[in-house]
């Protein structure tokens, strides 16, 4: 080889890849070209075929047809095994870690360092973790169970993960989808680091300022179709986002003033406890108000405890807390879900496929879940019943399925979020708790969860929401109150929030304390 | 995976994995009548039903059982144990009411047979309250919690037979006969367990496809966490599926002790809580829980009666000798068929790299051991040798095939 040659190799070539699954064309034809040392980005809406191109380049998966070449070689992955040695590691979207195994073997799994006794060196294993994380900010022990972290965490295991095979590819499947602002941008300095050593990286994304930060070049995917490879200079996130859905979206530029209704939940002094850790309180004194017709946006990093208070409000945690929770003025303590939903107060979690959806019930006994009462006939379950009691929920939601009978898993992401937030709906609440609600949700069904969750708050309806993106927070919400390790820092009204001023009270820059319900007259 | 929806009502009564099941149900009757060369089937085609269908019956009632237990996302081992138990608890109720008439082989009269029966089946409802408050409170895995009771109540029932025959009876006893009419009208009236069985058949079916309670069973097998968080009382449904599969054991264990004349703590119903699990698996059910019907589970239970008779017929010894090998058989058949579509597709070999090298030579002499025991020597030899051949080409084909596609 020469060494002109040498640059001009791709890293990547891949040709015609076709790969169909039963009754799907996940990828028809693809080609693509990644230059050696570029961040390539790749956008596509859900099922446009960007994980299974992964699938593929990583070995988990087999194209149907079509060639692939890595630095010039035309290879044919067997296994993930054979794609790393290539020097391909992936980060995948979904994380494949073994909960039971402490962190550090989990960075090492199938690869484990040796002891010269032929044991596994867990104590190797352990520092080059130790040091791996730190390389990425994280503060994660190298010995503490995987499971019992959280998703963020764990995320940054993964990446870890595929940083200690010094791979000269690294394939970044929506790696921010469960970050917060802060750890994206630890993760965006480990990208720059990565690149600095000529590292090539695929990231696929839906976020795109991310993608407009960081690419050299992108490519648009879009129902398993190439729609087009681009210089990042020579487009706009607005015309890749049209590319992506086909069709010119409006971006979602604020919500019009709602009227704000009766005072309907009221926290007052909420503090959780936290046995056995070094904080001792994963809520503490949270207090604030929520009104009908009113969306209230919780920020916070990570662990600052806004799932927690949403699980304490709707009963679903330790029933441990201290302080007081009123429901349209009477005192609520729930000791169970099923509590909190007789009484009006519904939750949709943030882990859907872990905590929200039924993956063997289909499409209508998904939504009609939570009232099921309401399809009996004569004491009995009813067919037709059902389907007429789901069919409110599925338009209302703009849920697109086959069919009330369809799988639930065929459905896009998007699609079974709608069909939870349906779900909830049928039980006709008061107050909906929606935790980080279009977490890896495509942009398209992003844009559209917006208008449903703005259409139902004009309703009437009153909405605790939380994300991991503060400008989907500044876009829906009416007032946001912030959350750092705990404790509440700061309340905004919506005119006066800003990403730069909550990310200060997050991280405990600001300490805007004002008291229980400081911007609502009382 | 495929696409389970619910069977609810309205919903086709059977699905393809089930048709399947039915037509192989069928498949290995016409095979025994061509087969056997007493021609049993023809010959004395009554008997030959009534003996599959008590035994269908039987092993249905308390498959019906695990079925909602796994469904649920549990398991149950210890039906076959609670069989023992309820046959136990019965006898020993009946002879502390009736002493005299049950030590001279005479009748005990209705009232005492209805105490004892049901007696039997509120020890059901304990154990089964038993099995979900270690499992949901204590938070014991499931397979722990049944696992101590099956060791547990085989014992506990030998112990409660020996001292209630030493106190109403001169001698200690590890056995009680039980010779009311009502427990041999039950024997020989073939139609009563084929009754109940159908009954509790359709009634499980209606609770898993018709009722709130059931889908909660399927949401909670499915997803447990996701089923606390809407709202179901996943306790409380854990509490039904347990006190349901040691009920339906208990039911069992009547009609184990109407077949037997006897209650008979050490041995009864051994080992027959495998055989549920078996059935409820063939008939389609995931241990991993969510998934599983009833007619699946009904069709599982009677396939497996029909091809053990089969066996025990074409090779005439008794079918309690290789009822287990024929079981495990049936078990790793049925699944494997049940995911050979998916296997294909996924471009899965059968025999890759050293463990499946190894695998031939073990298949065959399983096999040709097999064959050697039921036919003679000689066909054993010929099995063996034909397997292991016929495996070698198949992995030399799947390596052949793998390389041509991989360059």
């Amino acid at each position: 080889m020469k060494g002109t040659a040498l640059a001009a190799v791709p890293a990547i070539v891949m040709r015609g890849i076709t790969k169909r699954f039963p009754g799907v064309v996940a990828l028809d034809d693809v080609s693509l070209e990644v230059a050696a040392g570029e961040l390539h980005a790749i956008c596509g809406e859900n099922g446009a075929g960007k994980s299974t191109l992964m699938k593929i380049l990583s070995g988990v998966q087999r194209p149907d047809a079509g060639d692939l070449e890595v630095h010039g070689r035309p290879v044919r992955f067997r296994g993930t095994r054979e794609a790393e040695q290539a020097g391909i590691a992936i980060i995948h979207q979904e994380l494949a870690l073994v909960d039971d195994l402490p962190v550090a073997a989990n960075v090492f799994l199938g690869r484990e360092r040796r002891t010269a006794l032929g044991l596994v060196d867990d104590r190797a294993q352990a520092d080059e973790t130790a040091r791996l994380l730190a390389d990425l900010d994280c503060t994660v022990d190298p010995w503490a169970r995987t499971g019992g972290l959280r998703v963020g965490d764990q995320q940054l295991v993964e990446i870890a993960k595929a940083l200690s095979v010094n791979a000269s590819i690294v394939v970044m499947d929506e790696p921010t989808s469960a970050l917060t602002e802060a750890e994206s941008a630890r993760l965006e300095r480990t990208i720059a680091r990565l690149r600095a050593r000529g590292t090539t990286i695929l990231y696929i994304s839906h976020k795109m300022d991310e993608v407009f930060r960081l690419a050299d070049r992108i490519t648009v995917l879009r129902d398993g179709r190439h729609v087009r490879t681009v210089d990042r200079v020579a487009t706009t996130p607005r015309e890749v986002t049209g590319w992506m859905v086909g069709r010119d979206i409006a971006g979602h530029d604020g919500v019009r003033r709602r009227l704000r209704g009766d005072r309907v939940l009221e926290v007052r002094d909420l503090t959780l406890p936290w046995p056995g850790h070094a904080r001792g309180r994963r809520l503490d004194g949270v207090s604030f108000d929520l009104h009908a017709g009113e969306i209230l946006g919780v920020a916070g990093l990570m662990g600052a405890g806004r799932t927690e208070l949403l699980e304490t409000i709707f009963g679903a945690s330790d029933p441990t807390w201290t302080g007081s929770i009123r429901l349209a003025g009477r005192p609520v303590r729930f000791t169970h879900p099923s509590e909190a939903c007789r009484a009006g107060v519904a939750m949709v979690t943030e882990d859907r496929k872990r905590l929200g959806l039924f993956p063997d019930l289909d499409v209508a006994a998904n939504v009609s879940l939570c009232s099921l009462t309401k399809a009996l006939r004569n004491g009995l379950l009813s067919r037709s019943a059902e389907e007429h009691l789901v069919s409110g929920p599925i338009r209302a939601t703009g849920v697109k399925a086959p069919g009330p009978h369809a799988a639930v898993t065929g459905l896009s992401g998007g699609n079974q979020q709608k069909c939870i937030i349906g779900r909830w709906l049928l039980t006709e609440p008061r107050v909906l708790l929606l935790d980080d609600p279009t977490r890896g949700v495509d942009v398209g069904a992003k844009a559209e969860l917006y208008t449903l969750i703005d259409g139902l708050c004009r309703d009437g309806l009153a909405v605790l929401l939380t994300s991991s993106e503060l400008p989907e927070l500044l876009a829906l919400a009416d007032r946001i109150i912030v959350l750092s390790e705990g404790r509440l820092t700061a309340t905004f009204d919506r005119q006066e929030a800003n990403e730069q001023a909550i990310m200060e009270a997050a991280t405990g820059g600001a300490r805007r304390v004002d008291g229980p319900g400081a911007q609502v007259p009382t | 995976m495929p696409s389970h929806s619910r069977g609810a009502g309205g919903a086709p009564l059977l699905r393809p994995g089930e048709w399947t099941l039915l037509a192989a149900i069928v498949a290995a009757v016409v095979f025994t009548a061509l087969a056997d060369s007493n021609h049993s089937y023809w010959q004395r085609p009554l008997d030959s039903l009534r003996d599959i269908a008590r035994n269908a019956a039987l092993l249905g009632i308390f498959a019906l059982g695990s079925t909602v237990v796994i469904i649920a996302g549990g398991i149950d081992l210890s039906a076959g144990s609670m069989i023992a138990l309820s046959g136990t608890v019965c006898a020993t109720t009946m002879l502390a009411l009736a002493p005299a008439e049950m030590a001279g082989f005479k009748p005990v009269g209705p009232a005492v047979v209805a105490a004892g029966c049901l007696a039997s089946l509120l020890a059901g409802f304990l154990v089964g309250t038993l099995h979900a408050w270690l499992v949901t409170t204590i938070r014991l895995p499931p397979f722990i919690a049944t696992l101590a009771t099956l060791v547990g109540l085989r014992s506990f029932a030998r112990a409660l037979c020996e001292s209630t025959t030493a106190a109403f009876t001169p001698t200690k006893s590890a056995l009680i006969n039980v010779a009311d009419p009502f427990f041999k009208a039950v024997r020989d009236n073939v139609w009563v367990p084929v009754a109940v069985f159908a009954l509790l058949a359709v009634i499980t079916w209606l609770i898993l496809t018709r009722t709130v309670l059931g889908r909660h069973v399927h949401a909670l097998g499915g997803n447990e966490a996701a089923a606390r968080l809407a709202g179901i009382r996943t306790d409380n449904v854990k509490w039904f599926a347990y006190v349901f599969g040691a009920m339906t054991a208990a039911l069992a264990g009547l009609f184990y002790v109407g077949n037997e004349s006897v209650a008979a703590p050490v041995n009864q119903g051994r080992g027959h809580e495998l055989n549920a699990i078996a059935a409820a698996v063939v008939g389609g059910c995931s241990l991993s829980g969510g998934v599983g019907t009833v007619p699946g589970t009904v069709l599982g239970a009677v396939f497996l009666r029909v091809v053990i008779d089969a066996v025990s017929k074409i090779i005439k010894t008794g079918a309690d000798v290789y009822e287990g090998l024929i079981v495990g058989i049936v078990v790793v058949v049925a699944v494997t068929l049940a995911q050979i579509g998916q296997m294909a597709r996924g471009g899965r070999r059968l025999l890759p790299g050293a463990l499946g090298l190894c695998a031939i030579p073990t298949l065959a002499v399983l096999g040709g051991a097999v064959v050697a025991m039921m036919a003679s020597p000689r066909a054993g030899a010929a099995t063996g040798i034909g397997a292991f051949v016929l495996l070698g080409l198949l992995r030399r084909w799947e390596t052949r095939h793998t390389a041509v596609s991989a360059s």
